[in-house]
């Protein structure tokens, strides 16, 4: 429960607003990546056939191989889509649709002091202890921790798969870099697929965090839940859009107004 | 009689002179790459004292083994037997790892750089499946290598089987190869069979990668599970949030 106070008629004022949070492209990034993880993760399975690697039943990697025609066609499909998967996430990050990934890094990976606390607390809350959770901007920091097993995980996952796909080209003396590209890619998507656990339920399933799987079709969350979970961005948001009034009335030109990154980036 | 069919090779020493010409067959067969052979023949050189000399010839290949540790070996099922008992390589699947190689404990394995792939003998089975023999042993003009199927008695196998003693090429380990030696073979030979250790990378994805893997998502899955459970057991208020 939070222990920030606010009284009821506030709550519903602030839960008929709403404001964005994912632009389109975000969006479509978010579920072709969840697609991509359900169709490579199905088909990676059903390509381990050694018992001993094997987390799933036999069963499961008969039929997908029955369903594709063969050992040889499947882990063709993995291999193409996989390296769909990895071109669209390096295109995105690297190159950005329309520049909304590149800020990704500071604000939303380095951890900062309040996010020491805020996993402190948080702890505390989890185990029903009293907590008091500091401010966080518009990625908390487990969401921040959760996105170094991701990209940590997925660099490891794109680089052992490259090894597998092409590893007709990898000469005699580097044969050891397709033995261990191999649990490499194990290791890592398991990493990651623990962390997918705890991100589907946060995301889809536990009431305080509703307003960020909504968003995730929507771009957009409602007021209250950007006020009690993301302060600092709800701050910054709010900030924004005065200084973008205050621009217009002035009768200066405020540069694109879709471009809501580019002026919450912006001192306010 | 047993309607599955059980390929295996009866191989009898006394009858090879060393000529090769399985060898050359089996290259013209499959285009081998140069330098490469999927099938040997081993020899201990020459025995004994002047005047009572004698040399033994060893025709040696994949010994198809019943519970091969190639196929134990292999991640995902690129190396198989077939139902027939012949143990085959799908060369469209296979990435070259080559821990099939390093399993085999006859060492019958290689692996061809131009293609990526491990490679080996597989009984040619393209030939064996309309009706001829493998090509070594078609070739073979001492009659040093036979090939059939060990279920039926009235084949070629089973009769030299039944009619002299035979060995298998077993030492420490025993991976129930089908293929039979009549005897004697000599012993000592270097490609007998030796128990062979798993790779850096194996052992690691065993008892590191695996475990480690299970901890992980089995934590977050309870994790989530508690959470859920305090979740539908507290309910949920609109405005809370």
């Amino acid at each position: 429960m939070s222990t920030i106070h606010l009284s009821l008629a506030e709550r519903k004022r602030l839960k008929d607003k709403t404001l964005t949070k994912h632009h389109v492209a975000n969006i479509l990034t978010h579920w072709f990546n969840a697609i991509s993880w359900g169709f490579l993760l199905a088909t990676g399975l059903a390509i381990l056939a050694r018992r001993v690697y094997q987390p799933v039943p036999a069963a499961w990697s008969d039929l997908l191989r029955n369903l594709f025609g063969g050992l040889a066609p499947l882990i063709k499909w993995h291999e193409t889509w996989g390296m769909l998967w990895a071109f669209v996430l390096i295109f995105n990050v690297s190159l950005g649709f329309r520049k909304y990934f590149l800020p990704f890094g500071a604000r939303r990976m380095m951890l900062n002091k309040d996010d020491l606390v805020w996993l402190q607390q948080y702890g505390r809350k989890l185990v029903g202890l009293k907590y008091k959770l500091p401010d966080q901007d518009d990625y908390n920091a487990g969401q921040k921790m959760f996105s170094y097993v991701v990209v940590g995980g997925v660099i490891a996952i794109i680089l052992s798969g490259l090894i597998m796909t092409f590893s007709h080209l990898i000469p005699l003396s580097l044969r050891w870099l397709i033995q261990w590209a191999m649990p490499v890619h194990f290791t890592a998507v398991g990493l990651v697929v623990a962390g997918l656990v705890i991100h589907i339920y946060m995301g889809a399933i536990f009431p305080e965090e509703r307003q960020a799987f909504f968003s995730m079709f929507s771009g957009k969350v409602n007021a209250l839940y950007a006020y009690l979970h993301h302060r600092k961005w709800y701050d910054r948001y709010l900030a924004a859009e005065r200084n973008w009034e205050a621009e217009q009335a002035a009768g200066e030109t405020a540069g694109p107004t879709d471009d809501l990154d580019a002026l919450l980036e912006r001192e306010v | 009689m047993s309607n599955v069919k059980r390929y295996g090779f009866v191989i009898d020493p006394a009858r090879c002179i060393d000529c090769r010409a399985c060898l050359v067959a089996c290259r013209a067969q499959w285009q081998v790459p140069t330098g490469k052979t999927r099938i040997w023949v081993h020899t201990n050189g020459v025995q004994g004292e002047y005047p009572t000399l004698s040399q033994q010839f060893v025709p040696f290949q994949c010994q198809h083994c019943t519970d091969a540790p190639c196929i134990t070996a292999c991640p995902t099922g690129a190396t198989y037997r077939r139902e027939d008992g012949l143990v085959m390589i799908d060369e469209e699947a296979c990435i070259g790892c080559g821990l099939c190689i390093n399993a085999c404990p006859y060492e019958a394995r290689f692996l061809n750089e131009e293609k990526g792939v491990a490679e080996k003998c597989n009984g040619c089975y393209t030939r064996v499946d309309r009706g001829e023999l493998p090509a070594c042993v078609a070739t073979c003009v001492g009659g040093a290598r036979l090939f059939g199927d060990l279920n039926d008695p009235e084949s070629e196998v089973s009769k030299a089987i039944q009619s002299k003693p035979v060995t298998r090429l077993i030492n420490d380990v025993d991976t129930q190869p089908n293929v039979f030696y009549l005897q004697p073979v000599e012993a000592n030979n270097p490609s007998w069979p030796h128990a062979k250790e798993p790779t850096p990378a194996e052992t690691f994805w065993q008892k590191v990668a695996v475990p480690g893997t299970k901890l992980a998502i089995g934590a977050a899955v309870l994790g989530q599970a508690i959470a859920f459970a305090k979740q539908l057991w507290g309910g949920e208020s609109e405005f809370e949030e």
